[in-house]
Formats: structure tokens, sequence, C-alpha cells
């Protein structure tokens, strides 16, 4: 017992006061843009294309979650507030995560008319992995050595979701005529507001003086390197250039579709105040 | 019967070892419309529970089965002694002779590790 | 071979007795086994609807996947629902090879769910309004389907065997998930109790039902002879729900919870559960897609089954043989 309770005070729960409110920041983007976008892949449980995908995709949501969770809670070892807290009980405007990992699957309802929108959800999590990967490499020599502890940890399981989503974009987007048409589509769709994945908001230049990560400016060109190859791989041209169509999460500019989204996962969580489930 | 979707649906045998010194283990098979989305599909339909140190996809249709008939051809008599230590059950009284001990199953794989001078 | 002429020369009445000595010593049919066609339809009938069951049981549960009240509770029931998934992709493929030789495939499955030929398990033609029927679903309807599962662990046909064992490891999972949902709420607010026994007044009558009605009399749809006879399962319908009574009744009491049946006692003399006959003919009507979410589930389904259609077909063009 003593020589656990010895290790806990060693763990480092603040950083340079003055960092702290980048720290802080870029965690909330971090846990976010994990958070949303597993629960958009959750909302499709039961509903893919192919019950053997609808399995594996399954795994990816889970994984992306735990990362979100792993993520909040560092926040909650900073004393931000219990993970679940975090997670459930923000509102929009304290949201910091990208609007792209925001928006709906598609046109309907996961339980009344999902017109879901598999192209979308391909390119969307293939753009987001690739993105996710060179920020993760960055973070692993982050300056806040438990970011950098979980960042190594969560690189593992990047393997397979890049594997996973690569195949099914290349693979679509090589196929017949209508997956191709759909695929371009979803691609100009994702890249308008890929822009809000790659920035660091308003905070980023201070993220990067305390060495938490590097700029965006380098974070985005790595991207770019990384996603060119699967462009020349299906002959398409490059969707240059990024924007952010439905405006900056990270400075809580959110779509109606985030409103929508946490109503949905904290409606339990919201049911009876101060309950534990 | 043979609808728009066929190609989609091939079937694939999976298999995979639990750790590098395992042996290769049949799983179960899964539908995909070609090998690199099955392998895709192959760890987390069936081993999202357990370590897999490899994975191995294989279309059904490059498997020679065997017919129920042809499984007879899978059986023979218990005569066959000669090929197995239980035949040579004798030597261990024999060596007592010599007073030396049989190298048995349990001694010779003993030898990987440090042998005693 | 000598052998295999031998087989091939047998007639059907010789290859029927054959099949049925295997049977009763306890061997293993295999798919590309000879099989009397009473055997292979049985088979097709049960295993194609405990696939479509699976996927459909997923149903009620992903309601509540997006909505778990914490970060381990949603990443909890999105495992117990990708199971349930998983569950029903084995089944398929079980049911896929024995219908292989009649040349249909899972599209013809799908199809057949879709147009209502093929009929989904009575207990997931219910709804599930709060987070408690969450909770009793993997609590209760899993251990009800516990109890079938386990009671075709045995089952002469070894593909659905295998497919069980697969199944029931991942059963343990998913009666604690239901467990630990449920204790919470047991221990929780008042209105978190409340929740709970509201819960268990919805669902009482369909985990009666569950088991199927005690003879063929009640509904004249049991088929519990058949899979009796061919020793795909070994308990009837009555055993498993006495069963059920036996493992679940108690653990229901002790949570404080009313079972909405004040007849129901453990009648010592007789060994065995008194309890309230469901309403047989609702029974009837639910399998028949007429329950409270029988056309709803079936409509999301369709949906999302029409809505992904071109990437099935995409990808049924490229690259076939490699």
């Amino acid at each position: 017992m003593e020589r656990r309770d010895s290790a806990m005070s060693e763990k480092p729960i603040h950083f340079h006061p003055d960092g702290q409110e980048a720290l802080v920041e870029l965690l909330f983007q971090l846990a976010d843009d994990d958070f949303l976008l597993a629960y958009r892949g959750s909302e499709w449980l039961g509903l893919a294309p192919h019950i053997e995908e609808d399995i594996a995709f399954s795994s990816i949501s889970q994984d992306t979650m735990g990362h979100a969770a792993m993520y909040y809670q560092l926040l909650e070892d900073l004393g931000c507030g219990s993970a679940d807290e975090l997670a459930h009980a923000r509102p929009a405007s304290a949201r910091r995560n990208a609007v792209l990992l925001e928006r709906v699957n598609g046109p309907g309802h996961y339980l009344r008319e999902p017109r879901y929108d598999w192209a979308f959800t391909v390119v969307r999590h293939y753009f987001y992995t690739q993105a996710k990967r060179v920020r993760l490499e960055s973070l692993t020599k982050s300056s806040y050595a438990p970011l950098a502890e979980v960042a190594a940890k969560i690189q593992v399981e990047l393997h397979y979701h890049l594997l996973h989503w690569h195949t099914w974009f290349v693979q679509l987007t090589n196929a017949h005529l209508e997956a191709r048409t759909r695929m371009t589509k979803a691609i100009q769709d994702v890249a308008a507001d890929f822009a809000g994945v790659l920035t660091l908001g308003a905070k980023g230049a201070d993220m990067v003086r305390w060495g938490l990560i590097d700029d965006e400016k380098v974070l985005t060109e790595r991207t770019i390197a990384a996603l060119a190859p699967a462009f020349a791989e299906v002959g398409l041209d490059w969707p240059m250039p990024f924007g952010m169509k439905h405006g900056n999460g990270r400075n809580g500019e959110h779509t109606p579709d985030l409103d929508e989204a946490l109503a949905t996962l904290s409606e339990v969580y919201r049911a009876v105040p101060h309950a534990i489930w | 019967m043979a609808g728009k979707e066929q190609g989609f649906y091939q079937v694939f045998e999976v298999f995979s070892r639990k750790a590098p010194d395992a042996p290769m283990q049949h799983q179960f098979s899964l539908l995909a419309p070609n090998e690199e989305i099955a392998l895709v599909m192959a760890q987390e339909n069936f081993m999202r529970r357990e370590p897999v140190a490899d994975l191995w996809v294989v279309k059904r249709d490059y498997i020679r089965r065997m017919s129920e008939e042809e499984k007879a051809a899978l059986k023979r008599l218990d005569n066959k002694d000669y090929r197995l230590t239980r035949g040579y059950g004798d030597l261990k009284k024999r060596w007592r002779k010599y007073e030396q001990n049989v190298l048995d199953e349990k001694e010779i794989l003993s030898w990987k590790g440090e042998i005693r001078r | 071979m000598a052998a295999m002429m031998t087989f091939t020369r047998l007639s059907d009445e010789e290859k029927y007795e054959r099949f049925m000595q295997r049977i009763e010593a306890g061997e293993k049919i295999e798919a590309d086994d000879w099989m009397p066609d009473e055997y292979r339809v049985t088979l097709i009938k049960l295993i194609a609807m405990h696939a479509v069951s699976e996927i459909m049981g997923a149903l009620p549960e992903k309601e509540w996947v997006p909505k778990a009240p914490s970060l381990r509770r949603k990443l909890g029931i999105m495992a117990k629902v990708q199971d349930e998934m998983g569950h029903g992709q084995l089944l398929l493929r079980v049911a896929e090879d024995l219908m292989a030789p009649l040349g249909k495939t899972r599209e013809d499955i799908i199809e057949d769910l879709l147009n209502e030929r093929l009929k989904f398990h009575n207990v997931f033609h219910m709804p599930a309004p709060t987070w408690a029927d969450a909770g009793l679903i993997g609590w209760l309807v899993d251990g009800a389907a516990i109890m079938t599962q386990t009671n075709m662990l045995d089952a002469s046909y070894g593909p659905y065997a295998r497919a069980l064992k697969r199944i029931c490891a991942e059963e343990v999972f998913h009666a604690q998930h239901g467990e630990s949902i449920i204790l919470a709420l047991a221990e929780g607010t008042k209105e978190q109790k409340e929740m709970l026994q509201e819960a268990l007044n919805r669902w009482w009558e369909a985990l009666l039902m569950f088991f199927g009605p005690p003879t063929a009399d009640t509904t004249g749809t049991s088929k519990q002879d058949i899979t009796i006879k061919y020793r795909i399962r070994t308990k009837t319908n009555e055993q498993l729900r006495q069963d059920f009574f036996t493992k679940y009744v108690p653990r229901i009491w002790a949570l404080g919870l009313e079972i909405p049946d004040e007849t129901m006692h453990f009648d010592k003399e007789k060994g065995q559960w008194i309890y309230r006959q469901p309403d047989w003919e609702r029974f009837k009507e639910i399998i028949r897609n007429n329950g409270p979410k029988s056309q709803e589930r079936l409509e999301l389904r369709r949906t999302a089954y029409k809505q992904n259609a071109w990437v099935r077909a995409a990808l049924s063009a490229v690259r076939t043989a490699g």
C-alpha cells in the first residue's frame, strides 16, 4: 500500500501553471474529437452494409471511445471534473471537437429511417485516422509526460484502424462508376471541413510554445504527405484546399448536429441527477 | 436466387495463432468480397477477446475437403504399438539390470535446459 | 474406394438408418454429410431463425448504445450489441452452408427476413423504452437465451454445436453485463428502482413466451418433437422455462423486485414452479410480425439494407478471382 501511495504522489498532476490553460485546451480537443466520432460510429451499430463489417467497425468505435476516455481521465487528473461529467455534461459551446466529427452520418435518425452515407463515413474516418496518427506521433514527444504516455498507448491501435479504412477507401473509390461518384462527392464533403481537424485553434501557438505538440502547419504538411499516396493509388486529384465550411469547433463554433448528439448521448446521464449507473 | 450481390459473398476460412510459437488454428468462416476485406474483418469477428500473433484467410474454394465417404479413409486399426513408446514398455525393466534409466519423454525433453554433469 | 461405392449404392432407407445410427451414437453430422431432408430443413429453419433473431435482437438494445449513461456503460453495451451481431454472423454462416446445396445464400436469408417469410424470435418484437429495459434484456432475456442455447451445446449438427460453443462463452459476459446494470439500478435512487420494476413488469410476459408454448396443442407451431428426435436439443420448452425460473426467480426476489404474477411460487410436492400462463393468442400475433415493435424494427433494417446496397454491388464486381 505504501509503495502505491508514493507512486501516486510522484504522478505530476499539474503542468507548469502558465502552460496549464494550453494543455487543458489541447486535451479537450483530443478527447472531444475521439468521443464525437466514436459516438457517430456507435450510431452505425447494426446498420453497416455488411454484418462482418458491422462487427469490425464497432471494435474501431470502441477503441476510439476508449481513447477519448483516456484523455478525459487526464483532464480529471488535472482537476477539470470527472471524466464522465466532461464527456456527458458540457454544453456545445464548451466542446472543442472539429465540426467534421460531429456531423451526422447522413439524413434520418439511428432508430428511424437511417439514410446513412457509407461513403462519407469511410472518407471521414480515413482522413481523420491519418490526421490522428500524425498528431499522436507528435504527442509521444509532448512535454507533458502523462500525455506522451497515453499517445504511445493509443498509437498501438491506430495500425488496425488505418489498415481497415484504407482498404475500404481504396476499394470503393476504385470500384464501378456509382461508387466512385459517391466517394468523390464524399471526399469533397470531408475536405470542406477537414481544416477544422488540422487546426489547433486560438491557443495553438501557446501549445507549441509549451512544447505540448508540433505546430499545426507542420502537422498539416505531414497529414497531407500521409494521405497523398492513397490519392495516387485511386487516381484522383488532390482535394485542396481544405476548409472549415461549418465553422471552427476548436473555438466553440458548432452545428445543430452537435446539439442533437449531446442531447442523445446525455439523455440517461441527465435523467436522474447524481445517480450512479 | 443468385442475386446481384452474389460476388460480394465469397466464403473465406479464418485461421490464427495465439502466440508466435503456437500452431495455426481454424477459427471460423466469414463472407467477404475479396481477401483484403476478409483479412480486415477476421480478427474482430472471431478473436475480439484473445491475443492474435498471426492471421490467415483462405478462400474456401481453394481447400480440398473430404466427403463423408472419404472420411472412411481416416480410420485405422489400433495395432501400431511399434510407433509409440508404449510399444517399448519393457525397456525400463531391462535397463535396470545395467543400473540405467530409460530415456523417456520427460527425460529427453528436459535436455533443452542445462544438463547437470 | 470400396467404402464409397458401397455408400452411394445404399437406398435412401438404408442411408436414413445409417444416419439415425450416427445420431444415436452421438456422432456429429457435418455440412457435406448425407442427411435426410427433414433434418436439413429443420436445421435451416431453426438456425436461420436463430441467426436473424440475433440480428433483430441487436435493435432493442441498439437504442441504448448512444444513450448509455457513462463512458464505461457506453463501451460495455457497444461490445454487447456487437456480440449479438457477431452471433448473427456465426449462425448465418452455419445456415448458409446448409442452404448452399439448395442454391441459396445470405442474400436470400436477409431478403426472406425483410419480406417477412422468415420470422424472428418473439421476444425481440417488444419495446425497450428505458435504460432499465436495456439492463433487463441483458440480465433476463439473455438469461433465457443462455438456457435455450446451452441446451443445444451438444447438438448433433457439428457446425451448430461449434457456433453455440463460441456464443455461450460470450453469453457469460452478457449475463454479467446485464447483472451489473441491474444491480446499479436496484441499489440506486428511488427513480432508478422504479424504472427497474417497471421494466420487469413490461418484460415478464415476454420472458414466459420466450421458451415457446408448452405443447404443440397450444399454438400448433411447436417444433420441439422433431428437434429432440434428431438430438438437436434435449429439453422441452416447459423444462427450459422451469429451469429459467429456478435460476432467476430467487434472484429477482432477492433484489426486492416483484414479479407481476401473484400466483408465482414453487410447489415442493410437484417439484415445479406454478405460474400464470401468458396470453398465447397474443404470442401467435407477435410471431406473425404483429408485435408492438415488429414493423418498426423490420423497417429500420430494410432502410439500412437498401441504403447500403450500392456498397455490396460495387464490390461484387471487382477482383473476384484475385
